[in-house]
């Protein structure tokens, strides 16, 4: 049977024909979909999934239940193997005896704004096999061959996509579930292989992760999939010297350039990328001349066949990123490929689109900035949040505000331009420190989301009470992590009403750590949002703002009303200052013509915030009563 | 065969389910897929557009000047587009501007009608004017402006009418009947300036 699934909904089938038990994840693009595809169905599956507080929590939950003997999953971006990094080098060396797949997004081209870090490096420091997707379809059968060598290998098997993977739906054949014998959990003391109690113990263990990377490298080399295709590939088309090394997301241009151009070269497939076959890399090399090597990003792969055709002492020339045939930025489309291979065969293949008509329409596109959505809690902090500096007699452009990740981060854009920084999860309270200790004199204010927060915000919160930083930290708490697509946290009121989770409350942490200074506002309410802002900043120690109000998007789906804005066309004098104050989508701007003079409307796609009666001079917005 | 649609247009006008629909249409028919989407910032008023390939196709993106068939939902967005139809392909305006907010007080800033229309005469592809906004009004329902293109677009690339409302069904919850009726509009403008 086919179906149409993203690779990320293939990864989730793949997750429930492999009889995974423990699956759990923090959100991230391009990562987010494994999880929000299996979570609905936990119940009906019988497994446990969820979205854990961070990436190091979700893998060490991962990790222990594959250590009892179960096959687990953690989903993360790229950026979150940052967070699990410390704990999975530990289990890297330990090894496990259930299945352990961590399942890793990177995002070359960066569809969501983080460094675009390839996480294809951690297999090579942390001794722990790769496999590359490359098409929707393996990511549902490499699910099931990760999880066979893992077990096979005794260790922990890395599973890595990309963007335009992950994201694109394809048709893929649904496979078989396994009948997996039914396990019971279980775990055997053994402090040599599960504590790093002493160098003995830690070399050993470096050494059993060495042999099986090296099994695993021996397993993969031959393995077929369940729909019948080798993880790693040669093919040798008659008479040509020229070549192409390949793995990952490139393959479907790379096979689109192939059928279109009707191009005849030997190939190599990789779908093991660490270890490298390097027999068969080096069987390759025997018969070519010429060869380019497809991968995005980094040059991993192209450095080792440089090594591999060095020591077979045989003069090929290789293509890639070290002679910048192509670039170590963003992901290739289709016409990069094509300009590789036209490289590759000194031929031109084909032209594109007249440049300048391309060049005519780059000049009349319209820019699109983003910004907050309609009713958008986010909106009124920030509105308050430069109300209170200027109150306060500050300049804009003499306050530091530090962001942080997530849609709290929209703040640094139009109309606010409040944020300075972004930098990591939790970072923003860090940084923070960082300016005060510098020597900065004004104040310091950072701003965070609530799942940032819980995430990895309360250490440096922690660290600014004991080191007695004076400090403003606004914790945007809108009860969701919405930018990735409104998953729960532990702050959530869930729509459904979770059963299974206990709501952890923000204001309770905060005076856990130490804080004294601690104030709720609500980002609709202005005036007093405005006023409690300003009186944290002119606190002396570390002061606490939450402002608490859910996410406009969830609270409609909930089914909140509140009570729209309507514009008195009579009092409006069409001045714009709150089109310019709040940049609400809820807006329209009409010119004046020869019928009528300037005026604003509100659309009926008001959610009720009531910001723009606080910008308002005239006095011109009004509630709707009674529906009129 | 191979089929390659692009469309584009802003968050909110349904983008991405229109290419929902032509994507299921594929698989539903037997056919190979591929299905990109960029999303980003849809809810929060940014550019959206997704590709859809149907048959023969390894690539998920559309190469350039491989579109058979274009729908430009907002016209400013149709720009982008251009790298990738194909010369005798068709493409489907939208008589639709969506104003970003700091272009709001300045309208006069945004890419006059002409001036866009002259760059899609020059790649020398068929081009049907629609304004869906006042067709899927005129069938009661003013958010239906996707569906009535989809009627347009799956007369021009030849689909199984009925299968293709058969589809619509599954993806449509509510006011069903009119968005029907808001899809038949459509196909049948495309079926009169066609002929």
């Amino acid at each position: 049977m086919k179906k149409l699934l993203t690779g990320n909904e293939a990864i989730a089938e793949g997750v429930i024909e492999s009889g995974v038990e423990v699956v759990t994840g923090y959100p991230g693009t391009p990562s987010t979909e494994v999880v929000l595809t299996l979570l609905p169905q936990e119940k009906e599956l019988g497994i446990h999934i969820e979205w854990s507080v961070n990436e190091k929590v979700a893998f060490e939950i991962a990790a222990g239940a594959a250590w009892a003997g179960k096959r687990a999953m953690v989903t993360m971006k790229m950026s979150g193997v940052n967070v699990a990094a410390d704990s999975l080098a530990s289990v890297a060396y330990s090894g496990c005896t259930g299945g352990l797949v961590i399942f890793v997004a990177d995002d070359p081209g960066v569809s969501a704004g983080m460094p675009e870090e390839d996480s294809r490096y951690y297999a090579k420091s942390m001794v722990v096999p790769m496999l590359d997707l490359a098409s929707q379809q393996e990511c549902l059968d490499y699910v099931k061959v990760a999880f066979d060598i893992s077990e096979k290998i005794g260790g922990p098997v890395f599973l890595r996509s990309t963007t335009e993977i992950a994201h694109v739906a394809s048709d893929v054949e649904i496979g078989k579930k396994l009948k997996l014998e039914k396990r019971e959990a279980h775990f055997e003391r053994n402090i040599a292989k599960y504590t790093k109690a002493g160098a003995a113990w830690c070399m050993a263990q470096h050494q059993d992760a060495l042999n099986r990377l090296a099994e695993a490298s021996k397993i993969c080399d031959s393995y077929i999939t369940e729909s019948g295709k080798k993880v790693n590939e040669i093919h040798f088309e008659d008479g040509s010297k020229q070549g192409v090394i390949y793995a990952g997301a490139v393959e479907g241009n790379f096979k689109e350039a192939l059928k279109k151009y009707n191009l005849k070269l030997s190939r190599l497939k990789i779908g093991m990328i660490h270890p490298l076959p390097e027999e068969r890399i080096k069987r390759f090399l025997e018969k070519v001349d010429r060869v380019l090597v497809l991968e995005e990003l980094d040059p991993l792969i192209e450095a080792e066949v440089i090594r591999i055709a060095y020591l077979l002492n045989k003069k090929v020339e290789i293509l890639g990123k070290f002679d910048k045939t192509l670039s170590l930025i963003g992901n290739y489309s289709f016409k990069e490929i094509k300009n590789a291979l036209e490289v590759l065969l000194k031929t031109k293949l084909e032209s594109g689109q007249d440049s300048k008509i391309l060049e005519k329409a780059k000049e009349l596109e319209v820019k699109r900035p983003t910004s907050f959505c309609i009713g958008c809690p986010h909106r009124g902090t920030y509105f308050a949040l430069n109300k209170a500096i200027k109150n306060l007699k500050y300049k804009k452009d003499e306050i530091i505000i530090t962001g942080d990740i997530g849609c709290t981060i929209l703040g640094m854009s139009k109309p606010f331009e409040s944020c300075w920084t972004e930098v990591a999860m939790g970072a923003s309270i860090g940084l923070a420190q960082g300016f005060k200790w510098a020597g900065i004199k004004k104040p310091v204010i950072a701003t965070i989301g609530d799942s940032t927060f819980f995430h990895a915000g309360i250490p440096p919160l922690i660290n600014a009470v004991y080191q007695k930083v004076p400090l403003t930290i606004l914790i945007l708490d809108n009860g969701w992590t919405a930018m990735t697509g409104f998953e729960e946290n532990p702050g959530t009121v869930s729509l459904n009403g979770a059963v299974n989770t206990k709501r952890v409350d923000i204001v309770e942490i905060c005076r856990g750590c130490g804080i004294e200074d601690i104030q709720i506002i609500d980002p609709y309410q202005s005036k007093k949002a405005t006023e409690s802002i300003m009186k944290a900043i002119e606190y002396p120690g570390v002061s606490v703002i939450v402002s608490r109000c859910e996410c406009a998007l969830q609270a409609k789906r909930k089914k909140v009303k509140l009570v729209k804005r309507k514009v008195n066309i009579e009092k409006c004098t069409g001045c714009r200052i709150c089109l310019s104050s709040l940049a609400c989508p809820a807006m329209v701007f009409h010119p004046k013509d020869t019928n009528s003079k300037a005026y604003m409307e509100i659309t009926s796609a008001c959610f009720g915030c009531g910001l723009c009666e606080f910008t308002c001079p005239t006095g011109a917005i009004e509630v709707i009563k009674d529906g009129k | 065969m191979e089929n390659n649609f692009y469309l584009i247009g802003v968050g909110g006008q349904g983008v991405i389910r229109l290419g929902q629909i032509v994507a299921d249409y594929g698989i539903e028919k037997g056919e190979k897929v591929k299905f990109f989407k960029e999303v980003g910032m849809a809810q929060r008023g940014g550019p959206v557009h997704c590709e859809i390939r149907i048959g023969n196709v390894f690539g998920s993106r559309i190469p350039p000047l491989s579109s058979d068939i274009t729908v430009v939902m907002e016209l400013s967005e149709g720009l982008k587009s251009l790298e990738f139809i194909k010369p005798g392909g068709t493409v489907i305006l939208n008589r639709k501007r969506i104003y970003p907010i700091d272009m709001m007080t300045h309208p006069e800033k945004y890419p006059k009608d002409e001036g866009i229309t002259r760059l899609f005469k020059e790649v020398k592809v068929k081009i049907i004017w629609i304004d869906a906004g006042k067709i899927a009004s005129e069938a009661g329902l003013p958010i239906a402006e996707n569906i009535v293109l989809l009627g347009a677009l799956s007369f021009i690339s030849s689909f199984d009418k009925e299968f293709v409302i058969s589809i619509l069904k599954k993806h449509i919850p509510r006011e069903l009947d009119k968005n029907i009726a808001a899809f038949r509009v459509g196909y049948e403008i495309a079926e009169g300036m066609v002929e």
